[in-house]
């Protein structure tokens, strides 16, 4: 999943192993959601919304077409 | 503020992983551990020749042995020190989660060569290396230590791993590790069973199977961890 954790780190000029230590997570982890190679937990995608004060849906980005829900 | 335009600083990517640090500090414990059998085999195929001094021959032999050890150990000694000087941040979480680790590698390593050195002490004139490696017999004390161990320490420890040392994503590495190696065990355990009874391949080893289980299982947590 594509996401712009990255980008909002960046901006708080932190390093992956400080955004861990905001998250409880280690900088592994934190580095694999970056890179999309791991898509976090609800609980944990909610608490890094909650830390840059945005929608999830800001944050990550499911890559969803804008089709109906039906598939059509 | 577009997110697009934010400026990037990649000093993570300078820095290094310790991902590569444990691994080194896993492989040189297993080293060690092979060393041991190594000597546990030279020693039994010596039995089987007569016994008594060792030549020459095996004098460089085990100097050869002891170097490999020596040196396995130097990496496992620098590479823990520099996982200790490294100013990353930790979380207590992964201070814990290293820790264990740690103790768990250099625990099993010291348990791996005294039971391979026991090997080497006891072996009979007719043992085969391997066999002897892997299912010599060992003191009744230091069976009921070792059942203790892995069988009443062992779970307390993975408890404490799995919920207060581990962060979400290495259970997830965790898990994909377990699935791996149980569908190779599912499959390859019953291979072998299967050409061992048409008389094509020696009869099936438990312990090898178990480590090779085992190894499956942290090949895999470990690439999902760090890759």
């Amino acid at each position: 999943m594509k996401n712009q954790l990255k980008i909002l780190r960046a901006m708080r000029d932190w390093s992956q192993a400080e955004l861990g230590q905001h998250l409880d997570v280690s900088r592994q982890a934190v580095n694999a959601i970056e890179t999309g190679k791991y898509d976090p937990s609800l609980p944990l995608a909610f608490k890094i919304a909650r830390l840059f004060g945005r929608p999830i849906e800001e944050i990550f980005d499911d890559e969803f077409d804008g089709g109906t829900d039906d598939g059509q | 503020m577009n997110l697009t335009e934010a400026p990037m600083t990649d000093s993570d990517d300078i820095a290094q992983s310790n991902g590569r640090r444990i691994m080194w500090i896993i492989i040189s414990t297993l080293g060690i551990v092979m060393v041991g059998g190594a000597i546990a085999g030279y020693m039994a195929e010596h039995n089987a020749q007569g016994g008594g001094p060792l030549g020459t021959a095996g004098i460089v032999t085990f100097s050869v042995f002891a170097a490999l050890i020596a040196g396995l150990g130097y990496v496992i000694w620098t590479n823990s020190r520099k996982l200790k000087a490294n100013s990353e941040p930790l979380t207590k979480r992964e201070k814990l989660n290293r820790n264990i680790l740690l103790g768990c590698g250099i625990g099993g390593g010291i348990v791996g060569l005294t039971i391979s050195l026991n090997s080497t002490l006891t072996a009979s004139s007719d043992a085969d290396a391997i066999d002897l490696f892997l299912n010599s017999s060992i003191p009744p004390l230091a069976a009921l230590l070792l059942a203790f161990f892995w069988g009443v320490i062992m779970p307390v420890i993975s408890w404490v791993w799995h919920k207060r040392a581990i962060d979400e994503q290495e259970a997830s590495a965790y898990r994909d590790g377990a699935f791996y190696a149980g569908y190779a065990y599912l499959m390859g355990a019953p291979s072998w069973w299967f050409l061992w009874r048409g008389g094509l391949v020696p009869e099936p080893n438990g312990v090898a199977i178990f480590i090779l289980f085992a190894i499956i299982w942290a090949a895999v947590w470990y690439w999902k961890k760090y890759h």
